[in-house]
């Protein structure tokens, strides 16, 4: 998987992954490991484990799961480890692992049914046992429209719009065009909106 | 005169993805078009509300598990067979296997069900028109195949160590049998494929 990607950046006139010339604070840690230190790996698990947990957590929409793909990415970078090239960043390669390993683990679970309901909001008079209620019922539903997007766009739009990547470090690491990630993220960004609008009825012409 | 609507680069420019005079652009149409901005508004609240519903839930405690499971397995050199990989390459490995057992069990039992013993009381054959010829084994063949249930006895030119493969295949029809001789021959003879009567 990961040298398809490469393949494609090295088609589409891309280097693989970044060259920004700023230290990274985890190339000690990858060094030690790389030099046989098993136990530095856990440092480099703990300045990164809140990143892979999140961006597996955002892309499944499962908290079991997650937490598979999260493991199955440190034991993959763990074997994959020696090959990494000292220079790179490591966090964006691991994210890209963590990308990966999230595409196959839903391949397998295959598509989840998503249940669907119309969510009225609270009105003026609405009281605050109601109003936590309907906050719940809308993030599920936003995690609905979510999980609803093609594995592309919801990837893209989890890297851009959550995770806070740039749209080029979101191209490096998805193995695409930044072009496509501008037009992913766009399209994710508006079928959210439709979906919020949709199944989100205000009473009496409020706001939806 | 007020420019086009902009509503198809909101999504765009809601996070700050449209260049500078793109951006310009599309805010001078806003400050003159409610529509486009009532539309910018609702995707400003998406956009938050996906913020909102997708923070993770995960606490220091399941951090620390994750390391805990990941530092087991690494330290006991569980890496070096991983975990999904393996098992389903042993499992393609196994289905083959199976299904290699399964196809020659069939092929077997397909090749055994015709050739059957033959009684001997069986009627002539109806039509004349295939007087038995059958093949006189030539010499030069080494190799008899190994499923041929010999159930007539050779002709006495037929050496003894050189025995046709011979197939008998009772068909539907009682007054017919076919049978099939199978033998290595040298490469000028014509391959002798008979029908025989019982």
């Amino acid at each position: 998987m990961l040298q398809a990607t490469e393949a494609v950046l090295m088609e589409e006139g891309l280097s693989p992954l970044l060259e920004i010339p700023v230290a990274d604070p985890l190339e000690q840690l990858v060094r030690r490991v790389q030099g046989g230190e098993t136990e530095a790996f856990e440092g480099l698990m703990l300045q990164t484990e809140k990143r892979v947990l999140s961006v597996a957590w955002r892309i499944l929409g499962d908290r079991h799961l997650a937490e598979d793909a999260a493991q199955e990415t440190y034991l993959r970078v763990f074997r994959s480890l020696p090959g990494f090239r000292l220079g790179e960043p490591f966090e964006p390669w691991l994210v890209r692992i963590a990308v990966n390993v999230c595409y196959d683990l839903g391949r397998k679970r295959g598509p989840r049914a998503v249940p669907i309901e119309f969510l009225e909001l609270p009105g003026e008079a609405a009281s605050s046992a109601e109003e936590s209620f309907l906050l719940q019922q809308r993030r599920t539903l936003v995690r609905q429209g979510l999980a609803g997007l093609p594995p592309g766009e919801r990837a893209a739009l989890v890297l851009r719009d959550l995770e806070g990547f740039s749209t080029e470090e979101v191209a490096r690491m998805l193995g695409i065009r930044p072009v496509t990630v501008r037009s992913q993220v766009a399209s994710a960004r508006a079928k959210i909106q439709a979906f919020c609008a949709r199944l989100m009825a205000a009473p009496q012409g409020g706001r939806p | 005169m007020m420019t086009p609507h902009v509503l198809d680069q909101l999504p765009l420019w809601i996070e700050g993805d449209l260049a500078a005079p793109e951006t310009a652009a599309l805010e001078a149409h806003l400050s003159q078009c409610p529509e486009c901005r009532r539309a910018a508004e609702r995707l400003r609240d998406s956009q938050a509300w996906l913020r909102e519903a997708l923070e993770p839930p995960f606490e220091a405690p399941d951090r620390q598990r994750l390391r805990a499971r990941v530092m087991e397995q690494i330290c006991t050199g569980a890496t070096a067979k991983p975990g999904p990989r393996m098992p389903l390459r042993r499992s393609l490995l196994l289905a083959s296997a199976a299904t290699l057992l399964l196809a020659s069990l069939i092929w077997n039992l397909e090749r055994a069900r015709p050739s059957r013993p033959v009684h001997p009381g069986l009627p002539a054959p109806l039509s004349s028109a295939m007087p038995p010829s059958r093949p006189e084994p030539t010499p030069q063949v080494s190799r008899p195949r190994p499923a041929a249930r010999p159930s007539r006895a050779r002709s006495p030119e037929s050496p003894p160590l050189a025995e046709p493969a011979r197939i008998e295949f009772q068909t539907s029809d009682p007054a017919v049998r076919i049978i099939w001789l199978a033998q290595a021959k040298p490469p000028s003879e014509p391959i002798q494929t008979p029908l025989e009567a019982p």
